[in-house]
């Protein structure tokens, strides 16, 4: 399509989305603050001005058509533009040198090629929530009301967590009442902090709890995930670079580190592991379609949204978790010291790690999770050149991957990484893989011993309630889901920008690395079945260490809700589950005729009825408690027979 | 003293659980309670499948909705410019002295709520407070301490 810009003939693409994008594409970057390539249009910020016929209006709304004559920067729109960055900026918090984002702020871009030196304005501060409860903070005199963050939410995640509360001067981005998010029902997958132009989202920061262990007697261990060594280039000034682990492992080593580990070594574990654990659900069709366990995000989400799958969850850790339990249980046996003075730091591309690591099951076994951004910093603070650093391989004996392991960085490379292992134990004779979806992958796969059966390859937590939703096909076996579009490459832990085509790019450089490696698949990992062999020979420790459980996870902090009150002590307590699960499945009607019976019978006064919103009991909803009897698979006359009892007594 | 919960649930039937009726269901929830009680916007986003941070988005936009509790008696006590003139200021002292609680504040007994609001359209009546739908006009706050009492009265002869 040929459209005219400045005055200029210019070729762009057909079907663009919009002209903002079509104009990006032929280079042509125009200022903007709201728009996002994967979330609904905005168009609120304004600053993605264009003249088309004369009249002033946004390119982030309009469709090109042939033969358009637009003007990109005229002086009239550089004063809007000035205008409005002026207006944003008299009531931003603009402490810039201790920001998060100092330095890869959108606005503060702005700011500066706008050549904004002072402010007409008066400075008005808003009252603005703070809120550090959670692997992300947030700080809203530093939000400018853009909503990238809510549409994220909402749109490519599905959650949506957050949302506009108040009206005017006074909006602000909330989540419901307020509440701090590491109460809500967030998933830490930090696709806000990914997509926030400023530093109102950000992740935490915990660099300091780094050098405290370098400074103690402990012996500091740590383990780099796949994605970090496909983005940290972008932070350091680096071109893309295939040697990148080895020489931060190099790196880390003249910090003060006594160990770098390889957390592809527990990817290759952890797919061989689940690759068994799948064929055998498969033999026995049962907890069928299977889904993957890495991403904690995504567990979050399935706990919290989806526990009637809880038991399709795969059983076994993640790569962080599983390569953290064996240091602290296996590693440090053979270095004979005790679990404790180990201190262990993984180096992942995701804030939903730090929450993983923190999980009742989990705890203690990884010390400290850093992101990308985080280890950036520390190599930064230190002056050392990493470029200039002599790559030097992992420490054995967990130091060592497939390309199959190396693959977990990326959408997709859970899913291949457990097929390579069926391919070596059973024989694959039949692989097909082909989009039906933006971010969802479905392959058809035939093995040699005759089954044959359908896997999906998710990517964005809300491809993946739309399959949840309206999964019918019985076929399918397997689903890899990672929260984040284009898997860990794009997490929310990863430097800025952490856009779709930066994030290709480093999709692209992990294959590269993935490329070069030697092994092929984790049959290959000769010190993974080495570790099966000597260390992993008892079954239970075998499980403890390389499996875990889930359990259904309240939307919302538990509160009752007064439904007939008894203020005496002297009670009997009818609680009716109305969570999603429970309210799902009929759980109100129980709760009517429950009423109904307690006002027939005149026992008002005496049996008091709640409502509740979760008795983490989902897998056998709909729950109701009576007294302290839980009763599953209710139903009103199961409760009668238990309130009969309670009442005769 | 039952809490009308069973309510919500003939309310979203009649509003067929549709999303775009969620204003509608709010204002009526709101009656029934007084307010928008936190419960029941998890409530509503569970039987709606709406995130309860979108509705909590919806119930702060609009003035209309109110998340604290309100008063069995709602006063509303105007400071527009005009019922300012008059003297609403001295008005809002005597509500503090009669039933101890500011603009903005609930009795902890729930039976009184006051707001500050910015004018309602009755400036010939200046200064003016409005209590549930009925308009008070031409007040002093003797008069406002004499209004009060009537009600703390009329809600003891209820019981």
């Amino acid at each position: 399509m040929k459209i005219f810009v400045n005055g200029k003939e210019v070729e762009i693409n057909e079907n663009e989305r919009n002209l903002l994008e079509a104009l990006k594409n032929v280079g042509i970057e125009i200022p903007n603050l709201c728009y996002l390539s994967e979330t609904s249009i905005y168009g609120a910020c304004r600053m993605c001005l264009v003249e088309l016929d004369g009249q002033i209006t946004t390119s982030c709304t309009l469709k090109p058509y042939e033969g358009m004559r637009i003007k990109t920067s005229t002086p009239e729109i550089y004063e809007i533009r000035r205008g409005i960055l002026e207006l944003i900026l008299a009531s931003h918090n603009r402490d810039c040198t201790t920001c998060d984002r100092n330095g890869s702020c959108k606005l503060q871009r702005y700011a500066e090629e706008f050549g904004i030196r002072r402010v007409r304005f008066q400075n008005i501060e808003k009252p603005a929530v703070k809120d550090d409860s959670s692997p992300i903070i947030r700080d809203n005199s530093k939000c400018i009301l853009c909503g990238d963050c809510i549409r994220v939410c909402e749109e490519v995640q599905g959650v949506g967590v957050i949302e506009f509360a108040g009206r005017g001067f006074n909006s602000q981005v909330a989540t419901a009442f307020d509440t701090p998010l590491g109460k809500t029902e967030c998933v830490f997958c930090g696709q806000c902090v990914a997509n926030c132009p400023t530093g109102a989202l950000t992740m935490k920061n915990d660099v300091d709890e780094l050098y405290r262990a370098l400074e103690s007697e402990k012996i500091v261990v740590g383990m780099i995930a796949p994605a970090v060594r496909a983005a940290i280039q972008e932070e350091l000034g680096m071109n893309e670079d295939l040697a990148l682990a080895e020489r931060l492992a190099a790196f880390l080593r003249t910090i003060g580190f006594s160990k770098v580990f390889d957390v592809s070594f527990a990817a290759d574990l952890v797919a061989y592991e689940e690759a068994h654990e799948f064929y055998e659900r498969l033999k026995n069709n049962e907890r069928l379609p299977q889904f993957t366990s890495c991403c904690p995000a995504w567990v979050k989400f399935v706990e919290q949204f989806y526990p009637e799958y809880i038991d399709n969850l795969s059983t076994v850790k993640s790569p962080q978790q599983a390569l953290g339990a064996i240091v602290k249980k296996i590693y440090s046996r053979k270095l004979g010291v005790n679990p404790d003075d180990i201190f262990l730091v993984s180096f992942m591309p995701c804030t939903a790690k730090k929450f993983e690591s923190e999980r009742e099951e989990h705890k203690g076994d990884v010390d400290l999770v850093l992101t990308t951004k985080e280890l950036a910093q520390v190599i930064k603070s230190s002056g050392v050149n990493l470029k200039k650093m002599t790559p030097e391989p992992f420490d054995r004996p967990y130091g060592i991957s497939s390309q199959g392991g190396l693959a977990f960085g990326k959408a997709g490379g859970v899913l291949g990484c457990v097929v390579s292992v069926l391919d070596e134990e059973i024989g694959v004779v039949k692989e097909e893989v082909r989009e039906i979806n933006k971010g969802v992958n479905l392959v058809e796969i035939e093995l040699k011993d005759g089954t044959s059966f359908k896997a999906l390859g998710i990517f964005g937590l809300g491809n993946a309630k739309d399959i949840l939703e309206n999964i019918d096909d019985k076929d399918i076996s397997i689903i890899e889901v990672m929260a984040c579009n284009f898997g860990c490459v794009g997490g929310g832990g990863q430097p800025y920008p952490n856009d779709s085509s930066v994030r290709k790019q480093r999709a692209k450089i992990l294959k590269d690395t993935v490329g070069i490696k030697t092994l092929l698949t984790p049959v290959e990992n000769y010190y993974m079945i080495k570790l099966y062999q000597e260390d992993l020979k008892d079954e239970k420790l075998k499980h403890e260490v390389l499996h875990t459980n889930y359990k259904p996870r309240r939307r919302v902090e538990e509160t009752e809700f007064e439904i007939l009150p008894v203020p005496d002590e002297d009670k009997i307590k009818v609680k009716v589950c109305l969570g999603t699960s429970c309210y799902s499945k009929g759980s109100y009607n129980i709760l009517e005729k429950v009423v109904d019976y307690v006002k027939k019978e005149d026992m008002e006064g005496k049996i008091e009825v709640v409502g509740t919103f979760c008795t983490e009991n989902c897998g056998a909803s709909p729950n109701v408690v009576v007294n302290d009897k839980l009763i599953s698979d209710a139903t009103f006359e199961k409760v009668l027979k238990e309130l009969e009892k309670n009442v005769k007594r | 003293m039952e809490r009308s919960f069973q309510k919500v649930e003939e309310i979203l039937k009649k509003h067929q659980y549709r999303k775009e009726n969620l204003i509608r269901i709010l204002l009526e929830v709101q009656k029934e309670y007084r307010y928008i009680p936190e419960d029941v916007v998890n409530y509503i986003g569970v039987a709606m499948g709406i995130p309860p941070a979108k509705i909590y988005g919806v119930a702060t936009f609009y003035s209309q909705f109110s998340l604290k509790p309100k008063g069995k008696y709602a006063i509303q006590i105007c400071d527009g410019t005009a019922c300012h003139m008059e003297g609403s200021v001295p008005l809002m002292k005597a509500i503090e002295e009669e039933i101890g609680i500011k603009p903005g504040e609930v009795t902890t007994d729930l039976l009184f709520s006051l707001d500050q609001v910015g004018c309602l359209g009755a400036c010939a009546l200046a200064p003016v407070m409005v209590i549930n739908e009925e308009v008070y006009g031409n007040l002093t706050p003797e008069k406002v301490k004499e209004i009060l009492k009537q009600l703390k009265e009329r809600d003891d002869s209820d019981v």
